[in-house]
């Protein structure tokens, strides 16, 4: 559960419309309308990433009235189908995937699983990203993966189809980087040998 | 009690809180030198508040005779790739100075016109402007300098693990030259395992790279990703060769420079094991304390005895023990929660400046360490900043430094302050807590001679 006490505003009017807040929005909160930036704040996370790259420094973060909770409850969704699509992604349930907010896999992998089909729609149902943007997204990338959601690249660099891990590696890869300790990691974080590598024939 | 030595003179910046006097000026502080504490760690050329750029500029000047240029030439356009946490090294100007001279030497031995300097910045977009403004490397590179950072659009890049994302514009010129700093830095995460490396999966790629090195394998086994990157043709078709600043606790030690990163890696790790390797095991007798941030960087990164506070924060298992499978980070052994901040004998954390968060969550930390924020116009960047939500809920604000050591020593039960202002060669704390260093220092040289060094070593093959 993320809570979201800012929203970024902006003055339109000195506005270029060179997109560079769009392209950085980790929530497709912003649209451009005839060459202006268009904010639509139910959707804004407040990363305040848009603020920081705007060139022109015509935004700006304000105190939303009242916080903004993005949450996928438990009741929301089948847990088996969560459990099942963790599972194949080969990400342990309960790990904070965004570090940020400290937003279960289990709560990213219900989104998946409530309707999310790409990044963008992961992050604004659940508010991850909202801090620094970094580090939970190659899991959400794989949950969609593994789902079978279409991975094509969007238009501009918005994010890019990166999902490899650790279950993925041939062992080729093991044997040119021995010392690399891929096999001792996998007997330490998968003792049990669940997870598999997420092939096409492994994906929803 | 001798007083404090000056810090390093920090860069300001839009990121960082209304600068305030310094712990290390006030009555109460003292420093413990690095070389007093481990005699074995040799001395220093350039430690930000001692020490004559000259000898930087000398040290890369005769690395750099040695290196084969030969793969540039003089039609060739080059990108002198620079990683934003060597402008937080005792103040940054040894790590510009070596970029400079890397410039003049390239452009006089290749003949080559077109060396660009490339900034790689890890969140904040105004940061490269600032770096660039603040080193004149505007000057140095005839305008040709550029920022780049993990939003910025990609590259993609097949390797033997499968296809990664770098950054275009690292990598918008023929070739390549990697100058990098050796700083050990997250060595929870790296574990002194090709940290060398670590650039051409962070500094120099996209966020989900970077996220996949995080988030996918574990602190051991993501030591392949940057070596797949390096080892990859698209980067062996434009890399040159590299040059880093080596440093110790004691400071810059000099300039390393050649075709071969391997290499490089080997002499890097060996030293760092050894010196690095003291002062992490010395913060690890450290039975209690509270912590200071009190510098113009991230705190996580701020440095003490040239250790960052994250090494402190993590510190209750031995990071440089690779049979220990995780220290800190995101893969977990099943059962075991995920947690960035378990060391127990940091009994509170003083945040008398540093730049907020811009990216470096410290979220779980106010749970284990009450924090402290000097301040309310500091605490108000505190509270807007999206990556810490449980900071801004959790943490105390106090109007001085001297109230919020007073509220954090009583609260925590210690008597032992540590500050991380930027220093190397020295530890700025407080009599306390430099008696304790001074007592605990012949135990940790026995131990780390004797016993733990030549595991570490051995377990990296290493002689």
């Amino acid at each position: 559960m993320a809570r979201i006490d800012f929203t970024a505003q902006l003055d339109a009017g000195p506005c270029t419309g060179c997109r560079l807040c769009d392209l950085v929005c980790p929530s497709a909160a912003i649209s451009m309308v005839e060459r202006k930036a268009v904010i639509a704040e139910d959707l804004c996370i407040g990363c305040g990433r848009c603020v920081d790259r705007c060139p022109e420094d015509i935004m700006w973060m304000v105190q939303r009235p009242e916080p903004l909770v993005k949450t996928v409850g438990r009741d929301e969704v089948d847990g088996a189908a969560v459990d099942a699509l963790l599972l194949r992604a080969g990400i342990e349930p309960e790990i904070s995937v965004c570090v940020c907010t400290l937003t279960s896999a289990w709560e990213i992998a219900a989104a998946v699983v409530k309707g999310a089909a790409n990044l963008d729609q992961v992050s604004e149902m659940t508010g991850m990203r909202s801090g620094c943007g970094i580090y939970c997204v190659a899991p959400a990338l794989r949950l969609l993966q593994a789902a079978g959601a279409d991975m094509s690249p969007p238009k501009g660099h918005r994010w890019y189809p990166c999902t490899v891990a650790l279950w993925d590696l041939p062992a080729e890869v093991s044997e040119r980087y021995a010392d690399g300790l891929i096999d001792a990691d996998r007997n330490s974080f998968d003792p049990t040998r669940r997870y598999r590598p997420l092939t096409e024939d492994a994906q929803a | 009690m001798t007083a404090a030595h000056v810090p390093p003179a920090f860069m300001p910046s839009v990121y960082a809180p209304p600068p305030r006097p310094q712990l290390a000026g006030t009555p109460g502080m003292t420093s413990v030198a690095v070389q007093e504490l481990f005699p074995s760690i040799g001395g220093a050329i350039y430690t930000g508040d001692t020490g004559d750029l000259g000898a930087v500029r000398a040290a890369t000047l005769d690395a750099l005779e040695k290196v084969d240029m030969s793969r540039i030439d003089a039609d060739d356009s080059v990108n002198i790739l620079a990683s934003e946490h060597g402008f937080a090294l005792m103040g940054g100007w040894a790590y510009a100075e070596m970029i400079k001279t890397l410039r003049e030497v390239v452009a006089e031995r290749t003949k080559c016109r077109d060396i660009r300097l490339r900034l790689a910045m890890y969140r904040g977009f105004r940061e490269a402007e600032e770096v660039r403004d603040h080193f004149g490397f505007d000057d140095a590179f005839g305008g040709k300098v550029k920022g780049l950072g993990p939003f910025d659009r990609g590259v993609a890049v097949d390797t033997a693990v499968g296809r990664m994302y770098l950054v275009n514009r690292a990598f918008d010129a023929d070739k390549f030259v990697h100058a990098y700093y050796d700083d050990p830095r997250e060595v929870y995460f790296n574990r002194l395992l090709y940290k060398s490396f670590k650039s051409f999966c962070m500094s120099y790629a996209r966020f989900e790279t970077r996220s996949v090195y995080h988030s996918h394998f574990g602190s051991r086994s993501g030591s392949v990703i940057p070596r797949a990157l390096f080892d990859s043709d698209f980067i062996q078709q434009r890399y040159t060769f590299s040059s880093v600043l080596r440093t110790s606790p004691a400071g810059v030690i000099g300039i390393d420079a050649t075709t071969d990163l391997y290499a490089i890696d080997r002499n890097i790790t060996a030293g760092h094991l050894a010196t690095y390797g003291r002062m992490l095991r010395l913060f690890l007798e450290i039975d209690d304390c509270v912590a200071v941030w009190d510098g113009g960087r991230w705190g996580y990164y701020l440095h003490a005895g040239g250790m960052i506070f994250g090494a402190l924060l993590t510190n209750q298992l031995d990071s440089f023990d690779l049979d220990i499978p995780v220290v800190a980070g995101f893969l977990q052994v099943p059962g075991e929660s995920v947690n960035f901040t378990r060391n127990p004998a940091l009994r509170g954390l003083v945040i008398n400046q540093a730049w907020v968060g811009a990216g470096i969550p410290y979220v779980t930390m106010p749970i284990t360490s009450p924090v402290y924020i000097v301040g309310d116009q500091q605490a108000q960047l505190w509270r807007e900043d999206p990556c810490n939500p449980l900071l801004r809920d959790r943490a105390t604000v106090v109007a001085t430094v001297e109230e919020a050591l007073t509220l954090a020593t009583t609260k925590g039960g210690t008597d032992k302050v540590i500050v991380f202002d930027g220093s190397y060669g020295h530890i700025t704390c407080n009599e306390a807590m430099a008696a304790h260093l001074r007592a605990r220092a012949s135990h940790v040289e026995q131990l780390v001679a004797g016993e733990l060094l030549p595991k570490w070593m051995a377990q990296r093959g290493l002689r």
